[in-house]
């Protein structure tokens, strides 16, 4: 009798192990082949791509990437521009204001800081009619500001709102050490408090680059001529352009995709502790 | 040098006064402990001479230059927090550095000093090591490096040994005397709840209750001549037995009933008008002794607690509600259970009136042998 209910007992949480791993195999697979077949895409030639779909290219010349590299090393050049200035600046737009929202004693501090966060509720395509009206009077439709203004305004309030959070648990004894220390206030920001908000701001970054890199909507609509359109942008006129030619679409889609994949597996450690960090202490 | 004097400090957060005028006059070189129990506004208070808050009216002066304007780093004061508030990414020698980079002190005055603490405080091998890699009391010397490196005129301790185990607390506690020893120009001001650090340390404490000061004195004196019944209670350990009596005047002078029976006479003459009044009699747990005569206090152990030296021995008396703990020496052989005999000296008991104050005379003659033998 025991030794029965005792392999019943061994057996369910195996087979429950099993399962779950299979699931997540399962996810993976689902998530990480495509994109592996689309980095070999980019080796076969066109008619392999359709005879036999899934097996490895017959040669691995990069000729395909050679030409893809061509067509978006312009839109790369925007991409890069576009995301680095509006990385920077949402973070350091946000860290301040986080500062400014878990510090100081400024008046109606709730008032501003729902009015800051309620920026997360607002939707891009709502207000993309009097942008581009505004955009366009500002003379700067179609130009990287257009992009880097808008992209920083409208992740400003989500990227507060995660470093108020992690302002908000750091102690607040260490601001009044430092103020008995004689620092300023501006000097303790600089100083303790953002040198203790790395970790947060280490994925406040990546979170920022991987949307600048990947945005679509605003790209599309602000932007016009192919000088300053950035990669997503770009990849689909390079798809209507070369509809036919799928192996250099593919090429042109895994050249852009690159940056990003190689930024994450750079600050993984980093971004993996930012969403844990401040869970324990 | 610094005096520090505090004239009718208040602090109040929206309709709440939290301190209620607060005058207190503190000497330079003295170590002075705020002590009460939580809530009695001792870390406000001394918050607020840091300038970390507001005073809300009142003035508060160090040499008497008003400083409730001046901010905390031009105030001339050091603070060691309660949770020691080291920078966590910064070494050890950072940390202590810190404030003299702000300062704009030069490299090697700042170098000269870090190293000259760390050699006080036997820090010397840590100063390469993050706050993270320190034990409690490590972190807690470097907190007092931090305050000492800026030479303050006065050093303020929020409950300092409150984060440290027992044993630590103890060594700590000896090393900040130490420390005062080695600054006698230096005034410090230590907050705690334990009666212990602040008799141990102390030349004047301060007893707060609820935002007011209820007694200033050496230690000795609040122990010798509580003020009230709540400095009574307070200060002393295990805490003064209170009994209530009754008072009769006849012609060999004052004498008490206690509401346990017994009764004796009045340590010091009292007035005639609280004849057939109801005081309240203090008693030491440490005054109380075997009755080897008639007793002052007949009643059950109910429990002991033996300390090897000393057992505290708690006692029901009849009318009493809660038990009465005698200190009496540990090599008694005592039982639980067992019914007790205790008497007291009279001049050992301590009266307090229907308002709590110490109906004990303060003749100016009793007070000098305390004061002069400190100054």
């Amino acid at each position: 009798m025991s030794g029965a209910t005792h392999s019943a007992r061994g057996f369910w949480p195996v087979m429950g192990q099993a399962f779950l791993w299979a699931f997540l195999l399962a996810v993976g697979v689902v998530v990480l082949y495509p994109l592996l077949w689309m980095g070999l895409g980019g080796f076969k030639s066109n008619s392999q791509i359709f005879d036999q779909p899934f097996a490895l290219p017959q040669s691995w010349s990069l000729e395909n990437y050679f030409s893809a590299w061509r067509g978006v090393q312009g839109y790369m050049v925007s991409s890069l521009l576009v995301t680095l200035v509006s990385t920077v600046a949402t973070v350091l737009i946000s860290a301040r204001a986080a500062y400014g929202l878990t510090r100081t004693a400024m008046p109606a501090k709730p008032l501003i800081t729902a009015f800051v966060l309620g920026g997360m509720m607002l939707s891009p395509t709502v207000a993309l009619v009097p942008l581009v009206r505004m955009l366009q009077s500002l003379g700067l439709y179609d130009t990287h500001w257009a992009l880097i203004i808008l992209y920083t305004a409208f992740r400003v309030p989500f990227t507060t709102f995660l470093i108020r959070a992690y302002m908000l648990d750091l102690p607040r004894d260490l601001d009044e050490a430092a103020m008995m220390d004689g620092a300023s206030p501006g000097q303790i920001y600089r100083r303790i408090i953002l040198p203790l908000c790395r970790p947060i701001i280490v994925s406040c970054v990546v979170l920022h680059i991987l949307f600048a890199w990947n945005e679509y909507l605003f790209a599309m609509i602000f932007t016009n001529s192919p000088s300053v359109q950035t990669l997503p942008v770009g990849l689909t006129s390079m798809m209507s352009k070369h509809g036919t030619d799928f192996a250099q679409v593919f090429a042109a889609m895994t050249l852009s995709a690159l940056p990003i994949v190689i930024i994450f597996f750079l600050t993984q450690r980093y971004f993996i502790r930012g969403l844990t960090e401040g869970m324990a202490k | 040098m610094a005096e520090l004097t505090l004239r009718q400090v208040r602090k109040t957060y929206g309709s709440m006064e939290v301190l209620h005028g607060i005058d207190l006059d503190i000497p330079s070189g003295s170590f002075v402990v705020f002590v009460g129990p939580s809530g009695c506004g001792k870390s406000t208070l001394l918050r607020a001479i840091a300038g970390l808050e507001d005073i809300s009216s009142g003035e508060f002066a160090i040499d008497g230059e008003r400083m409730n304007e001046v901010a905390p780093s031009r105030r001339g004061i050091a603070m060691v927090f309660q949770s020691y508030a080291l920078y966590p990414h910064m070494t050890v020698f950072e940390n202590m550095a810190f404030g003299m980079r702000i300062a704009g002190l030069k490299k090697d005055e700042i170098a000269r000093r870090v190293t000259r603490a760390a050699e006080v405080l036997q820090l010397a091998p840590y100063l390469d090591r993050y706050p993270r890699a320190l034990s409690g009391g490590q972190r807690q010397r470097v907190a007092i490096g931090r305050a000492i490196v800026r030479d303050p005129k006065v050093f303020l301790f929020d409950e300092p040994l409150s984060n440290l185990d027992a044993a630590l607390r103890v060594a700590t506690r000896i090393e900040i005397a130490k420390l005062k020893q080695a600054m006698p120009g230096a005034t410090m001001i230590y907050v705690t709840h334990d009666q212990v650090e602040a008799m141990t340390l102390a030349d004047r404490i301060v007893v707060l209750r609820a935002g007011r000061i209820e007694q200033v004195g050496s230690p000795l004196d609040l122990y010798r001549r509580p003020a009230n019944l709540f400095v009574a209670r307070f200060i002393g350990s295990p805490a003064m037995n209170v009994i209530p009596g009754t008072v009769r005047i006849g012609p060999e002078g004052a004498r008490l009933d206690l509401a346990t029976g017994g009764g004796l006479r009045a340590p010091f003459p009292l007035d005639a008008g609280l004849a057939g009044q109801t005081v309240q009699v203090g008693i030491r747990p440490e005054d109380l002794r075997l009755a080897e005569g008639e007793p002052l206090l007949v009643g059950r152990i109910s429990y002991i607690e033996q300390l090897g030296e000393v057992q505290l021995t708690y006692i029901e008396a009849e009318g009493l509600a809660e038990p009465l703990i005698a200190k009496l020496p540990g090599v008694l052989d005592l039982a639980a259970g067992a019914s007790i005999a205790l008497t007291a000296d009279a001049q050992s008991l301590h009266l307090f009136g229907a308002d709590e104050r110490s109906l004990r005379p303060e003749p100016a003659a009793a007070v000098p042998e305390v004061t002069s033998a400190r100054s």
